[in-house]
C-alpha cells in the first residue's frame, strides 16, 4: 500500500540474460500520490481536531463502518508498509525488541510500537493516538493481541469483532448462526460508538458509503480483469499501491475518481497490446503479502520475463457490495459478506479459487510466501503447493522471508530460489 | 477403537467435556508427545509454527484410529486455522469444529449457548445417542467433584513436599481418563498428599503462568532449579478447576457462565482478567515470585507477556519471562537463568 516506483534493474544482478528492461508504471499513479498525501494530511491534523473521530483499524474490519459514522480511519498495517518502503521498520521493530516483544511477533506490530513510540512522521509511518481502536480476530490473534496491547498502552477503548471461523466443511445452518452472531455484533458496535462520539447509525449514510464502496469495488474488478489479457497491462508493482483506496477509502469519491483514471488507462494498454512486463515469458501468481521494504523483487522477477498478474491479497480487498436493502438486511448481508472473503477462505474454498484463477489469468507458476510474520496465512501452504504441482501440473515455489522484516529476507537463498524456479517454468512451458 | 473416546484440541480450556460426559462417552483432551519428533505433522505445517500444536496433530495421526472422533474447539490461531488440515489428512469417522467465543459480550453468551445446543445435535446424529438435560446436570455434577478435589490438592502445594510434576501429573491424568475413575484416583490422592513431608526450606514458592506446559520435564527443569509451583493460571491447572460450573435450571446456561468466569487465557478479549486472576493470586499466596513464560512460537502468550511482566516488576513483585523450546531435554541456559533467577529472590 506504499508509493509505487519505476524502475530501472540492471540485469546483472538478477539473471545471466544482459539487457535492462525498464518496467513501467502507470500515469495515473499520480493522482493516488495526491490522494495519499491528502490522507496523510488529515491523519495529521485529525487526531488533534477536538470534534474530529479518529480510529485505528485492520484490514478484514469493514472500514466502511467507520465512514459510516464519519470517523476518520488510521490504518497502523498501512503505516508500517509506509515504514518500510521508507527503510524504517528494522529500527523500529528492533525497538520493540528491546521493550521485550518476541523476535517471532508479527512485525506490522512491532513496527507500529517503534513508530508511535518514537512519534515519527505519519508520511514515514507514523500514526497518532486514536480515540478508539476497533479490529478484529478475523484473520489473525495478531490483530487482535496488537490492538489490546496499544489500547492498553494509549489508554483507549478496543472494540473487536469477533467473526467465528468458518472452516473447511462448514454447512449453511452454521453459517447462519455465525451471521446471527456478528449482526448481533453490529448493535454492540453502534452502542460502542455512540458512547465515544454520540453518532449513532444513520441508514442513509450508510446507504451512500456502501454505494461508494460497491462503485469503487466494481472498478478494481474491473481494472483486475484487464490481467487476463497476454501480456498483462497491470502487474504487482501497481497494484500493491493501488489497493490503497480499498483498504481506508471506500466510502468517498477520490478513490472513485482514481480508479476511472486507472482504468482509462489500462482499457488503452490493453487495446495496444501493451503489457507491465515488455516480452511477458511468465505468467505468475503471487500469495501472500509482499516484502515492503525489497519492492524491486518484483522489477527483478520482471527482468527475467516474469509478470505478477494475480495476487490474492490485492484482489482480496474488493468484493462486491450489496445494494437496496433496509438498514437490517444490509448488517445481515455485510456478516455474510465478511464470513467469505478471500482472506480467510478455508483450505477446501483457497484449493478451489487457486484453481479457477490459475486457470482464468492463464497462471505458469506460483510464488507462496511463507510469511515468518504471519502463520496464518502461510497455514495450508504445504497443501496449496502440492495442489497446485500435482493437479494443475504448473511449478510452485515457498520462499521464506518477512513483509516488514528485512532481517528475515535472505538474498542468496532468494535469489538462488528464483533463479531455479524460473527454469522450471521454462522447462515446464516447453 | 476404543468406541467411547471422544478426542479435543483445544488451545487451553475451551471446550465443555461434560457435553461429552453426558453422552457416556470420555473426552480426551489430546496433548501431543514431546518425546516424539512430529515428522508427519511436518508434511503440512511449517516447523515455525507452535510445535506443541504439530505435536498434536502428530497425536491424530499416530492415535486417530483409536478414538471414535475429534473435536477441535476455537482458540488460538492454530485451532482455526489448522482444522482443515486436520480434515484433510486425519482419518477419523467424526470430526468437529466447536466454534467458541473470543469476546465476553452479551452476543457472545448467546452464541456460545447456540454453540453449545450445535455440539448436543451433532453428537447425538453421528452416535445415535440422546443427551438430556438431566444427563448434562449428571456430567455437571461430576466435573465439579473433580474440580473441588483438584483444588483442594492444589492448596496442599504450598503445605507439603509435592513435587512440581506429581502435581502435574494428576491434573493431566485427570484430563484423559474416564472421569468416573478419575475422580476416584483424586480422592485416593488427597491422603497420599496430606501425609507427605512439610514444604520443603529450601525451596522458593514461585506462581507459573504463560503457555500451557504439557509435559512434565519443564516442570521437573524448575524443581531442579530449586523453585516449587504453588501456584498457577494454566490450563493443565487451576484455569481447569479454580471456577466451579454454577448450578442452574437449564445446564447449558451454567456451561455458558462457566466459560466466561474461569480463569481467561490470552486468546481472549478481554485479556485483563487474566492478570486480574494473578493478581489475586499473589494477594491470597504468600509467593516469592512469578516465572512468565511462552513456547516458542506461541504468539497470544508472547504477546502478554511484556504487559504481564511490566504489571508485576511496577508491584515489585519479582518475576522472570522465558521463552522455552517445545523439549524434553534439559535446556541448560533455561536452568542457569532459572538458578540465578531463584538467587536473586
Ligand atoms: S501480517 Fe498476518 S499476523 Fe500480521 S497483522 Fe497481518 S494478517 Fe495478522
Ligand atoms: S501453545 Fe500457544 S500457539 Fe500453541 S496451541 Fe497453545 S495457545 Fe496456541
Amino acid at each position: 500500500m506504499v508509493q509505487s516506483e519505476t524502475k530501472e534493474i540492471s540485469q546483472n544482478s538478477t539473471s545471466s540474460q544482459q539487457k535492462k528492461i525498464h518496467i513501467r508504471t502507470l500515469k495515473s499513479n499520480k493522482y493516488l500520490k495526491r490522494l495519499m498525501a491528502c490522507y496523510f494530511f488529515k491523519a495529521k491534523i485529525y487526531p488533534k481536531i477536538p470534534w474530529k473521530y479518529t480510529a485505528w483499524t485492520t484490514s478484514a474490519f469493514p472500514v466502511e463502518m467507520l465512514w459510516t459514522y464519519d470517523i476518520f480511519p488510521l490504518h497502523p498495517e498501512n503505516s508500517a508498509t509506509v515504514a518500510a518502503a521508507r527503510k524504517l521498520s528494522k529500527g523500529l521493530i528492533e525497538y520493540a525488541e528491546g521493550l521485550g516483544f518476541s523476535r517471532d511477533l508479527c512485525s506490522y506490530f512491532k513496527t507500529n510500537i517503534g513508530a508511535y513510540d518514537k512519534k515519527i512522521r505519519t508520511t514515514y509511518g507514523g500514526i497518532d493516538k486514536p480515540d478508539f481502536i476497533c479490529t478484529t480476530g478475523t484473520i489473525c490473534d495478531t490483530h487482535v493481541k496488537w490492538f489490546q496491547t496499544q489500547g492498553r498502552r494509549m489508554n483507549v477503548p478496543v472494540f473487536i469483532f469477533d467473526l467465528p471461523h468458518q472452516v473447511a466443511g462448514c454447512d449453511e445452518k452454521t453459517l447462519k448462526r455465525y451471521e446471527n452472531y456478528i449482526v448481533d455484533q453490529f448493535y454492540e458496535w453502534n452502542d460502542f460508538v455512540y458512547d465515544i462520539t454520540g453518532k449513532k447509525l444513520k441508514k442513509k449514510r450508510l446507504e451512500n458509503v456502501v454505494r461508494k464502496s460497491d462503485r469503487l469495488c466494481q472498478l478494481w474488478q474491473e481494472i483486475y480483469s484487464y490481467r487476463k489479457k497476454k501480456p498483462s497491462p497491470l502487474g504487482f508493482n501497481d497494484t500493491f499501491a493501488q489497493i490503497f483506496p480499498l483498504v481506508i477509502l471506500p466510502g468517498i469519491d477520490a478513490g472513485i475518481k482514481y480508479y476511472e483514471k486507472v482504468l482509462a488507462e489500462i482499457k488503452d494498454l490493453a487495446a495496444k497490446g501493451k503489457g507491465v512486463v515488455p516480452n511477458e515469458k511468465y505468467r505468475l501468481l503471487f500469495e501472500g503479502i509482499p516484502f515492503w521494504y525489497r519492492i524491486k523483487f518484483i522489477f527483478e522477477l520482471a527482468q527475467l520475463g516474469a509478470s505478477i498478474v494475480y495476487e490474492p491479497y490485492t484482489w482480496a480487498f474488493g468484493p462486491r457490495k450489496p445494494l437496496g436493502l433496509s438498514a437490517d438486511e444490509y448488517l445481515h448481508a455485510f456478516a455474510r459478506m465478511w464470513l467469505q472473503q478471500p482472506y480467510y477462505y478455508n483450505l477446501d474454498r483457497r484449493i478451489e479459487y487457486f484453481k479457477e484463477v490459475i486457470d482464468e489469468y492463464s497462471i505458469d507458476g506460483v510464488i507462496l510466501h511463507n510469511n515468518m510474520s504471519c502463520r496464518p496465512n502461510s497455514t495450508g501452504m504445504l497443501d496449496l503447493k502440492k495442489m497446485i504441482q500435482r493437479e494443475i501440473g504448473i511449478p510452485a515455489i515457498i520462499i521464506e522471508a518477512d513483509m516488514n522484516d528485512p532481517r528475515a529476507y535472505t538474498e542468496a537463498a532468494i535469489k538462488t530460489r528464483i533463479e531455479g524456479f524460473i527454469e522450471l517454468l521454462e522447462a515446464n512451458s516447453k | 477403537m476404543d468406541k467411547s473416546i471422544i478426542a479435543y484440541f483445544e488451545s487451553s480450556h475451551d471446550f465443555p467435556e461434560e457435553v461429552v460426559i453426558a453422552a457416556k462417552m470420555t473426552p480426551y483432551k489430546i496433548l501431543g508427545e514431546v518425546r516424539k519428533p512430529s515428522e508427519t505433522a511436518d508434511q503440512y505445517l511449517f516447523k515455525t509454527f507452535c510445535p506443541l500444536a504439530r505435536s498434536i496433530l502428530e497425536e491424530a495421526f499416530d492415535e486417530s484410529d483409536q478414538w471414535a472422533g475429534i473435536i477441535v474447539a476455537h482458540g488460538c490461531d492454530a485451532t482455526n486455522r489448522q482444522y482443515d488440515i486436520w480434515k484433510h489428512h486425519i482419518t477419523t469417522p467424526f470430526l468437529y469444529w466447536f466454534n467458541t467465543p473470543m469476546n465476553d459480550r452479551k452476543s457472545a453468551k448467546k452464541f456460545f449457548k447456540e454453540e453449545l445446543k450445535a455440539l448436543v445435535k451433532a453428537l447425538e446424529e453421528k452416535f445415535d445417542l440422546e443427551i438430556t438435560l438431566d444427563s448434562i446436570k449428571r456430567a455437571i455434577r461430576l466435573s465439579n467433584e473433580i474440580k473441588s478435589v483438584l483444588k483442594e490438592l492444589s492448596n496442599l502445594r504450598a503445605l507439603k513436599d509435592i513435587s512440581n510434576s506429581e502435581y502435574f501429573e494428576t491434573v493431566k491424568r485427570a484430563m484423559l481418563c474416564d472421569r468416573t475413575k478419575a475422580l476416584e484416583e483424586l480422592i485416593n490422592t488427597i491422603p497420599r498428599w496430606q501425609s507427605k513431608p512439610e514444604f520443603p526450606s529450601d525451596k522458593r514458592r514461585i506462581v507459573l503462568t504463560g503457555s500451557d506446559i504439557t509435559y512434565r520435564e519443564f516442570m521437573d527443569i524448575l524443581d531442579r532449579a530449586g523453585l516449587r509451583v504453588v501456584r498457577d493460571d494454566l490450563s493443565i491447572g487451576e484455569r481447569y478447576f479454580a471456577t466451579q460450573i454454577p448450578n442452574k435450571e437449564d445446564p447449558l446456561e451454567s456451561l455458558v457462565l462457566y466459560h466466561f468466569n474461569k480463569p481467561r487465557p490470552s486468546t481472549k478479549h478481554h485479556a485483563n482478567p487474566r492478570l486480574d486472576y494473578l493478581e489475586s493470586i499473589v494477594n491470597e499466596t504468600k509467593v516469592d515470585g512469578i516465572v512468565s513464560q511462552n513456547l516458542k512460537f506461541c504468539e497470544p502468550f508472547a504477546y502478554d507477556s511484556v504487559w504481564i511482566v511490566n504489571s508485576f516488576k511496577e508491584k515489585g513483585i519479582p518475576i522472570i519471562h522465558l521463552e522455552r523450546d517445545y523439549t524434553s531435554k534439559a535446556d541448560h541456559q533455561l536452568i542457569n537463568r532459572l538458578e540465578a533467577f531463584n538467587e536473586m529472590l
